[in-house]
């Protein structure tokens, strides 16, 4: 699991080009919209292309990514359960 | 009160030369290659990196010119945010089309595709300097920068706005500059092609203004005597004769084809004129035309023409120019006629 | 107060007619152009689509243009659309050259570029269709067609484009610059925006139901329409008679966000009062408003907010003729335009089909096509990414028709 949030934290560095961030800059059980990271709509968007790209998941529906976007491990445990790569 | 001259307040540009400054009147950078991409400031400066993450150069250019010719006029809200750019944001454009075509139609990014839109930059600028006004953007080829400044000019004199900061920009990434030349549009004989940003902000107050547009006219496939009309009906706008233009100020780029068509126009209208150019100077690219109303603007306010400006020396140079007039085409098809004053 | 434009031709091509006749029946009708995909070659058959029901083939055919000429679907679309409004003023080609044309699009020739783009930078000879991508060269081509225009220019402000291109035109003939403008705008359906609306998850796979509470997006559709705009002077020295009367107009940005509206619907407020103020009427003279109304669940809600705002209790019969044609992108300012000057002429309401279930904080749509009064005064919106919102104020001509 530990291994899975690292990895999705550089991911998303990456994704939403957080140059000057560092994984560990990133609270696992932080919020990333709004007060937290302060991400927006468009990089929820960014992030479902990820969740697909990378891990086989697809969200059709934007307003899911609400729930699973809520911290680093919150996504982490969603793509555990639910990953088909 | 007529409402012929809107006052130049300030202009900011990036480009192939020293970006934010007129450190090129003095020293310019002159290059070997035909292909070389526009000089950067550091950003960091300009805009916070949280909000720069997503942009591309061309957003970043685009924002940093437009806020610093907002800055240096003094105007926080200019009453429109008028602009112009013929191909419009190329780099998302072409990685979503990179994407498409290698990858299919599955995986695409929502950034790519909001950020590849035209309008991308004057909203950009809007959002950013939260304006609520006019908002409008002109793609029209290589005029995309004149069909700008004219919507500004004629609002301005019919009195819809008094203040509007114009900006022109256009990028060229290795993949554009490739279809650009084989399109015949830049890097052709001696040319040399540029990127563009040119922002500037203009007023109906002259306070700390150096020079003003006169007048504008623009004219689609005209004959020889349409230009000649258009030519005297430009004149007539601003209360002038040819007698008062100091120097006209064209596109030639070293693309044979197309600069005969300046000179053709030199020949039938202005052929006791000095004539200048700026192309070679700052590159060829769909929003050129912006830095020849900046050159000029730059030669206005600092009462001289630098030498390199002269496309032919040993015809006399200039003291202190007073008046320029630009000429701009479009693949010999739309023909612009820009009147600078000093003020 | 601004001048009144006078609007002498119109034409449209579009999911539901190649005219206004056949646009005119399928309103009447509550026949919707939406269907499965048909003549986009996309993976993408899930989403149903407002699509011109023609190939090409069949378009160069029409305009007995050389089957080799370099054409994109934009500009032939924009070509039939242009001859129909041209025929309706009844222009000549002396007109022509004295004229305006300022057109709205901003896929340009993207249909082509998305077909032959490896081509374009792999083989070094060069690809016919390379110089036909950009926006410019897409309104040459329209109106290269029909003669030589005075004035050429394109305005790409995403789905307010067309709206603009008709301020733009409106604005030069009240400078007295020009006596006629032709405009409007043309956008085909390409796999570009399809995939871009897509990642943006705001296209419905079932058919848009504008202003409904289980609205779940849009529909994409393809069109172009374009009006020709006159001067009193012209129209009278011409001896035509007026469609319609453009009797103002707003353009502003919202200035909030690139893709989402402002939570208050700045930008549509500011645009709908700007129009109203330009043509020196007041909110309680509005008969119909044709809102911009994508199906969106940002779209509607802020849209409504602006209505709302701007109309308080006394919001005037409003409907989204989208689930009709389908979003048409850069082509829906002059599209619905030409929707409004239908609904004048011939005094219905065009209805917002597929509404069934009343929105939380949202408008009642119209649904029944018989105005309690006459259909005079009407509203246009169209608003584009990043805050460009117009609102155009289209009027009937019959005061005009007396004289």
């Amino acid at each position: 699991m530990d291994e899975l949030i690292l990895e999705l934290k550089n991911e998303i560095i990456e994704t939403l080009n957080l140059e000057d961030m560092q994984p560990e800059d990133i609270d696992t059980d932080a919020p990333l919209f709004g007060e937290g990271l302060g991400l927006d709509s468009i990089d929820a968007l960014e992030l479902i292309v990820l969740m697909e790209k990378n891990y086989g998941i697809k969200l059709r529906d934007a307003s899911k990514g609400k729930e699973i976007f809520k911290s680093v491990r919150v996504m982490a445990d969603y793509i555990e359960k639910n990953r088909t790569k | 009160m007529t409402r012929n001259s809107f006052y130049i307040k300030s202009t900011a540009q990036i480009s192939i030369q020293q970006p934010l400054c007129e450190d090129w009147m003095e020293n310019p950078i002159w290059y070997d290659s035909n292909y070389v991409r526009s000089l950067e400031p550091d950003y960091k400066q300009y805009i916070p990196p949280m909000e720069a993450r997503r942009m591309t150069r061309i957003m970043k250019r685009s924002l940093t010119t437009s806020n610093v010719a907002i800055k240096k006029s003094g105007l926080v809200l200019p009453d429109a945010i008028i602009t112009g750019t013929g191909w419009g944001c190329m780099d998302n454009t072409e990685q979503f089309l990179e994407i498409l075509c290698n990858e299919g139609e599955q995986l695409l990014k929502p950034t790519l595709f909001i950020q590849s839109t035209h309008n991308t930059i004057s909203s950009h600028i809007a959002i950013n300097t939260c304006n609520n006004g006019y908002n409008i953007t002109y793609s029209h080829r290589c005029v995309s920068f004149d069909m700008a400044l004219f919507d500004a000019y004629l609002q301005y004199k019919f009195g819809k706005i008094d203040s509007a900061l114009v900006g022109s920009h256009d990028e060229v990434t290795p993949t554009s500059f490739v279809l650009l030349k084989k399109m015949g549009l830049v890097g052709c004989d001696d040319e040399i092609c540029g990127e563009a940003s040119v922002s500037t902000v203009l007023s109906s107050t002259p306070s700390d203004a150096h020079s003003a547009v006169a007048a504008i006219r623009i004219i689609y496939k005209p004959s020889v005597s349409e230009i000649h009309s258009t030519v005297n009906q430009l004149l007539a706008d601003a209360e002038m004769c040819t007698e008062d233009i100091s120097a006209v100020m064209v596109g030639i780029s070293g693309n044979k084809t197309t600069d005969n068509l300046y000179y053709d126009i030199v020949d039938n209208c202005f052929r006791d004129k000095t004539i200048l150019h700026y192309k070679h100077v700052f590159g060829e690219c769909f929003s050129a035309s912006a830095f020849g109303f900046y050159a000029a603007d730059c030669c206005l306010k600092h009462g001289y023409i630098p030498d390199f400006l002269y496309v032919d020396k040993s015809q006399g140079m200039i003291g202190t120019p007073k008046t320029i007039l630009l000429i701009n085409h479009s693949d010999g098809k739309t023909f612009s006629f820009i009147l600078l004053r000093s003020v | 107060m601004g001048k009144p434009i006078f609007i002498t031709g119109a034409g449209i091509v579009s999911a539901i007619g190649l005219n206004k006749q056949e646009v005119l029946s399928s309103l009447l009708a509550g026949k919707s152009g939406i269907a499965d995909v048909r003549y986009l070659d996309t993976e993408h058959r899930e989403f149903p689509v407002g699509e011109v029901k023609l190939t090409n083939e069949q378009m160069i055919q029409m305009l007995d243009i050389k089957p080799d000429a370099v054409t994109t679907r934009t500009s032939l679309m924009g070509m039939l659309a242009m001859k129909e409004a041209l025929d309706d003023a009844n222009l000549t080609r002396e007109d022509i050259h004295r004229a305006a044309f300022v057109s709205g699009t901003t896929v340009g020739g993207m249909d082509k570029t998305e077909h032959y783009y490896l081509d374009f930078i792999n083989n070094d000879k060069k690809n016919k269709y390379i110089v036909v991508h950009d926006c410019g060269t897409c309104s040459e081509m329209i109106c290269d067609y029909f003669g030589d225009f005075a004035f050429v220019t394109s305005v790409s402000t995403a789905c307010s484009s067309a709206a603009n291109a008709i301020i733009r035109g409106a604005a030069m003939i009240r400078a007295g610059l020009f006596d006629i403008a032709v405009v409007g705008g043309s956008e085909c359906l390409t796999k570009f925006h399809l995939n871009g609306f897509n990642s943006l998850k705001i296209l419905d796979t079932e058919l848009c139901r504008p202003f409904d509470e289980t609205r779940s997006g849009l529909n994409l559709g393809e069109g172009a329409a374009y009006l020709v705009l006159e001067s009193y002077d012209s129209m009278r020295r011409r001896n035509v008679k007026p469609l319609s009367v453009l009797a103002g107009y707003g353009n502003v940005c919202d200035a909030y966000h690139q893709t989402a509206s402002s939570p208050e619907g700045e930008g549509p407020y500011l645009a709908m009062k700007e129009a109203l103020e330009d043509a020196g009427l007041n909110v309680s003279d509005i008969d119909y408003i044709n809102a911009h109304g994508t199906a969106t669940p940002n779209n509607d809600l802020t849209e409504s907010m602006a209505l709302k705002r701007l109309f308080s209790d006394r919001i005037p019969p409003v409907s989204s003729t989208k689930a009709f044609t389908g979003h048409t992108t850069s082509a829906t300012g002059s599209i619905e335009a030409v929707i409004c000057i239908l609904a004048i002429r011939n005094q219905f309401l065009p209805v917002n089909l597929n509404w069934k279930n009343q929105m939380e904080n949202g408008i009642t749509p119209v649904t029944d096509l018989h105005p309690d009064k006459p259909v005079t005064n009407v509203l246009c919106n169209s608003f584009g990414f990043g805050g460009n919102d117009s609102s155009l104020l289209l009027c009937s001509s019959e005061i005009y028709d007396k004289e």
